[in-house]
This record gives C-alpha cells, structure tokens and sequence, in this order.
C-alpha cells in the first residue's frame, strides 16, 4: 500500500486509525475524509489497549482522536504514540474544547484539532499534517545523510593525510641516493667531461636538493597534523633553548642573538610546540636585513590564554602580505633569494590552531616583523604535584643565547 | 628532549685531570654544565639520586658520563656495572676515560657495557684534543638516548 | 691504535655501502673495510661460520637496522648477548630519527647510534667524525687470533 501523498486535490489512499467511543461521530468522520478526497482505509479503536494492539500491526498515516473517550482522553493516544516513538501525526476531532485545552493540547503534540461540528475542515487539515510529515522526514533523511557524507569525507581526509605522511617518508631514502650519487659525479667529473655535462649534472644536483628540502617539508607538515595531541606541562624556555640547538648550523653566517625572559609553563604538546619557536626563530634569522639578527621572545597573560610574541629586526612583511604567507607553500621571494619551500608558517599555524590557539603576523616592510601567537592557559589536572602552578613563570634573568657559528 | 641541568658527569679523582678535562670541554660552546664526582660512590649518589643527592630526580639524568677506572670508596669497573644493569641509568652512554693500559682493562670495560673506552694521553696537547673529540662526537654526531621532557615543579626541570 | 682497524658494514643498500666506504677513503685513518647485506650473514661473519671462516675479526661494526633476514635489532641482540662477541663496539648508522629506534638500540646495547644524513656533505662529515673518533680516539679490543 503505498503512502499517503498530499497532491492537490487528486484521490489519495489514506490510513486512519480512529480512535472514537461513538459510533455515528466515527461514521461521520469517515464519510467527511471521502468527501474530502480520500480514499479511506480506517479502523476504529476505543480503548487505550485496542489503540496499542492496532499499533503493532500496520502502522496508519494519521490518527484523529477525540478528546473526551470515556475512560480516557484523546491527549493519552497522543503519549502512547510519542512513548513508541511514533512519528505519526495526530488531530484532535472533538466536541467543544476550551482554547486553553486546546493549546495544551498542540503544546503537548497533536498536530492540529478539528471541532465536530466543523468536520469539513478535516481534509484540508489531514493533508497539511502529512506535508508537515513528509517535510520533516525528507530534512532528517537529508540530515542523515549530509552525517554520512561528512564522516565518509573525514575517514577520506585521514586516509589522504596517512598516504602523504607515508609517501613522504618512504620517498626520503630513494631521494637521498639520487642526490648523494649525483654529488658525488659532480665532485668526481667536474671539468673531466664537457662544460654541458658540467651543467647538466648541476641541475640534476639542484633538483635533487630541492626536492629532499619538499619531502621533508611535506613529512613536517604531515606530522604536524598526525596523531594525538598528547599535552604536557612544559617549561617554554627550555623548548626555545632545544629548538635553537637545532638552529646552530643554520646561523652560521652572521651571528644571531635571541633574547627571552620569564617565558611560562604550558600544556602543549612539546614536539610541536618545540617546532613552532624553531620555525620562527629560523625564519626570523633567514630573512636578516644587512644586520645581524636579534630576536626578541616575550609572553603575556591577556584574556585566559598566554599571549607569545617573537619580534625580529629583518626585512619584515607588508601588510597585503600578512595572511597568505601562512598558506601552504606560498613564497614571496624567488628561490635565488632565499631558500626554502613557504611550509614552515603553515606548519606553525596548523600547530598552534590545533592547540587552540591563533596566530598572526604584525610587521612593518624593511623594520621588521613580531609573530604572535595565543595559546590556551589551561589546568594540567592530576599530574603535577600540589605547589606547581601552571602559567607560573621563573624569575630568571633573561637569556641570551648567541648563534654565532 | 630536553637538556638536563647536568649534561656531563665526570667521574675522576685526579684534580689535575679534572681539571684538565674541564678546560677542554668548556672551548665546547655546546657543553654548559659538567658534574664532577671524586669517587665511585659520589658518582653511585649522583645517579641513584640518593646520600647527599636525594634531592635530584630521574628526569635530570646526564647525556654523557666519562668514567676514571681507578677510583676511591667505589671502583669505575663496578660504577659501570651498576650503571649498565639498571634500566633508569642504562641507556646512558659511558665513556671510559682511563690513564690504564692494560688489555685486561680495556676488554673489561667493553664487557661490562662501556659505550667506548680513551687510554689518557700522556702529552698535555693530545689530552686536551682528546677530550674536544669526545665532547664533539658524543654530543654532537652520536644520537642522545631518550629522555623525558616533562616538567617536575619549580625546583629545577 | 696497533693494528689497521677492520670495519664490518652491515647495509643492504649496496650504494650506501659504497658511499660509506667512499666517507671513510677520505679519512686520514687508514683501515679496511668488510661488507656484508642482510643480518644473518652479518652474524655468520663475525662468528666465522659458514663461507666466513677465514674472515677477520671487525675491531668496529657499523650497522644498519633496516636489514631483510635478520635485522639490524635483532642482530645486536645477538652480538652483545654472545660473551665473546659483545666486546665489539657497534655503531648503529641508520636515517630513522624515530624514537623509539634509538632507544631500542641503546637498550639492545649499541655502543652508539648516528643518523644517516640526508645531504652527501653532511653524510661526509658524519662519517669523517665517526671515524675520528673510534679510529683517532678510542681504544678497540684487539683480536688474539687474526
């Protein structure tokens, strides 16, 4: 049998469970559902139990009930209905119902009521109550399945993320033979063949080079986004003395001075955390002026969260710029200028948005730039034994760490 | 990980060679802290965290411990011993560091688990590049074993 | 240092063999080098056994981890398990950084452990300082019999 349709006026099959104790109302009810257009299929139920029993079998598209049953009430069927999580519709037909029964009575959950001596309301009521239906079912259908598509592209988007980590990863070892190798013949037959294999075996070198800087890049992007996020109490300072350990090649040129104080303790994840100073603070060296680099490490208390700003005296950043150097792989130098892929700010931002946090650039073209940085002050809950204050800072003197090489 | 308080321990009762050894790691700009123990069971305290130590925690081990063999209270053969056979301590890399030239020494060290074993040079130039060698390779080339970067509360990390 | 330091590479990547022999030619040390590409065989060699009786004892076994047939873990295992053999100092040479790697080796027992750089200069001086050190600096046990 197939469902009920509110298609203008045409004739539609209907399934009316009528719960009604007279008989001669039940008859005019049904007589009035015909007139209206619909080919009726009822039955008609009058205690509390035959409404029940009429429910485990086939299921009706609409009930109408009275309000005044005998034993019962109309508003009953109604919870019996919502208590076996019935999504379907129920209009009162009654005699005389006060307007505050009445509103209770749709506050409660009947879809509309029809008074008796205004039957030939009925139908048109009948046939907005099942659009309403029909409206309702057709948002949860799409709801459940815009769920679907979202997880669908979640599960996709991490199986995306896993191919990139680990293509990164197994390209590393065929990547470094071919840039060793290629080296090792540039080293090994430079001036012994001809100027143009000179230049060619330069090229495969540069090439090779520059695709081991993109896969390592790609590898730190990926693994910035991977796995849990694992926070622990962890002491800023020695983060940014650890990250510049890693720093000491590439300042070599020029020395670099970086100076921070009082720097707190915070739940981050220390790896990360630890990648985002190194990204900074490399950058800020990289794109020195003609000075050498000073770099300036400071935090804050503002609003709840820790307020983090790395400030620079290089080249700086204008303003137009500000936003798309932390898109994946954009540049805004060509390669001859200063090296690199434009992964690195993306990294930070991916990080620090993952912590919780926001960041951002303000710099001034040719005096330099400050990024700042926000990241939640939060509780580190059981770990840490009493006395240790989370976003305590140590009264130290500052540090001044000098890179020179 | 992260860098400890300590990052050298060096084991050696000779104040002329401590001395020594000291002014050739500080020309190292990577090394900033070296604990010095006179004798093995200052160096036993130390590690364990225990005697005059028990103060210091787990989580401040050092990267690096260069061990004399000839040494007061505790020998360097039973420190090592007891260091390699304790699974807080074992992973640390120990550098015997010996004016010793006996065979049996050496393949005693190497058996106890010593990572690597130095005979002392005699001349004064040799030691001194001797050490700069340790320092250069152990902290630098060789890959530190891992340790804990957690905070432990206000005093120290 | 008595006697020209042998070296055992274990690797099973014939151009990291030749690239690490290729390091060390360029090292003021001189020395001699053995190679061997899978665990077993590395095993086999040092216990002189099979097609490796008459092989000389390494005085250093510089080892890969990532090794098909038995590897380079389990091949420690074995060496500083064995009374005799585990006198012999073992460096293991490896790209993986991973954690877990290096702390698993120093576990196992490795006398130390060195990344396998990405660049060919770095890769140089890496190995130029390996053998500065374990050829320049350290005492090796020497081997009786030869």
């Amino acid at each position: 049998m197939k469902p009920a349709e509110a298609v203008g006026f045409s004739k539609i099959g209907l399934r009316v469970l009528l719960v009604e104790d007279t008989a001669a109302d039940a008859e005019l009810i049904l007589r009035e559902l015909r007139r209206g257009g619909f080919e009726v299929s009822g039955e008609v139920v009058q205690s509390p139990e035959q409404f029940r029993r009429r429910l485990c079998s086939d299921l009706p598209d609409i009930v109408l009930a009275d309000y005044n049953l005998g034993g019962w009430s109309g508003i009953e069927a109604l919870d019996i209905l919502q208590e076996q999580h019935l999504n379907i519709p129920l209009i009162l037909v009654s005699g005389a119902l006060g307007d505050v029964t009445a509103v209770e009575c749709i506050k409660r959950g009947a879809t509309d009521y029809v008074l008796k001596d205004n039957l030939a309301r009925l139908p048109v009521s009948i046939r907005r109550a099942l659009a309403e239906r029909r409206l309702h079912d057709d948002r949860r259908r799409a709801e459940e399945e815009l769920a679907r598509k979202a997880s669908e592209l979640e599960r996709s988007n991490m199986e995306l993320e896993q191919f990139a980590y680990v293509a990164s990863h197994d390209l590393q070892e065929p990547l470094r033979m071919v840039a060793a190798y290629t080296q090792l013949l540039a080293e090994r037959y430079h001036g012994k063949l001809d100027a143009q294999a000179d230049k060619y075996i330069h090229y495969a070198v540069v090439g090779a080079q520059r695709m081991q800087t993109l896969i390592q890049d790609l590898l730190a992007f990926s693994r910035a986004g991977r796995g849990g996020l694992d926070l622990e109490a962890t002491d800023c300072n020695l983060l940014v003395k650890d990250a510049m350990q890693n720093l000491i090649l590439a300042a070599r040129e020029g020395g670099a001075i970086v100076k921070y104080r009082d720097l707190p303790v915070v739940m981050v994840n220390p790896a990360q955390l630890r990648q985002v100073f190194q990204n900074l603070i490399g950058n800020a060296i990289k794109f020195r002026g003609s000075k050498p680099s000073v770099v300036q490490i400071t935090a804050e208390r503002a609003n709840g969260d820790w307020l983090f700003a790395v400030s620079d005296n290089g080249i700086g950043i204008a303003p137009e710029h500000a936003e798309s150097i932390f898109v994946v792989f954009q540049r805004l130098h060509t390669r001859t200028e200063y090296a690199g892929n434009g992964i690195g700010l993306s990294i930070c931002k991916k990080i620090i948005e993952r912590h919780g946090g926001r960041i951002w650039l303000e710099s001034v073209e040719g005096q330099g730039s400050t990024f700042k940085f926000t990241l939640p002050a939060k509780e580190p809950g059981a770990a840490l034994p009493a006395g240790t204050e989370i976003g305590s800072r140590r009264p130290d003197e500052e540090h001044t760490r000098s890179l020179v090489g | 990980m992260t860098a400890s308080d300590y990052e050298i321990l060096l084991v050696d009762d000779s104040q002329e060679d401590v001395d020594l050894t000291l002014h050739a790691l500080r020309r190292e700009k990577v090394i900033n802290h070296v604990q010095v123990a006179r004798d093995g069971e200052e160096a036993i305290d130390f590690l364990f965290c225990q005697g005059p130590f028990a103060g210091r925690s787990f989580d401040q081990l050092p990267r690096l411990i260069l061990l004399d063999l000839k040494l007061p209270k505790i020998d360097g053969i039973e420190v090592l011993r007891r260091i390699k056979s304790d699974e807080r301590t074992r992973v640390i890399p120990v550098v015997i560091l010996t004016s010793s030239r006996e065979e049996r020494d050496l393949i005693k060290g190497y058996d106890f688990g010593a990572n690597s074993y130095i005979q002392k040079p005699v001349d004064f130039n040799q030691f001194r590049e001797t050490v700069q060698r340790i320092g250069l390779y152990w902290m630098l080339t060789n890959q530190q074993p891992v340790f804990s970067t957690r905070v432990k509360g206000q005093g120290g990390v | 240092m008595k006697n020209t330091p042998e070296v055992l590479l274990v690797d099973d990547n014939p151009a990291d063999i030749d690239l690490t022999s290729d390091a060390l030619a360029r090292t003021r040390f001189p020395h001699r080098i053995s190679s061997v590409a899978d665990g077993a065989e590395a095993v086999a060699f040092l216990r002189r056994e099979g097609k490796h009786t008459s092989a000389q004892r390494p005085d250093l076994v510089i080892l890969d981890l990532n090794l098909p047939r038995m590897d380079g873990r389990a091949v420690l295992a074995e060496v500083k398990a064995d009374p005799i053999l585990r006198r012999t100092p073992v460096v293991i040479f490896s790209t993986s950084q991973a954690l877990p790697d290096v702390g698993r080796s120093y576990e196992l027992g490795a006398n130390s452990y060195v990344c396998k750089p990405g660049n060919l200069q770095d890769f140089i001086s890496v190995v130029q300082s390996i053998s500065e050190f374990w050829f320049g600096c350290a005492a090796l046990p020497q081997w009786e019999d030869s």
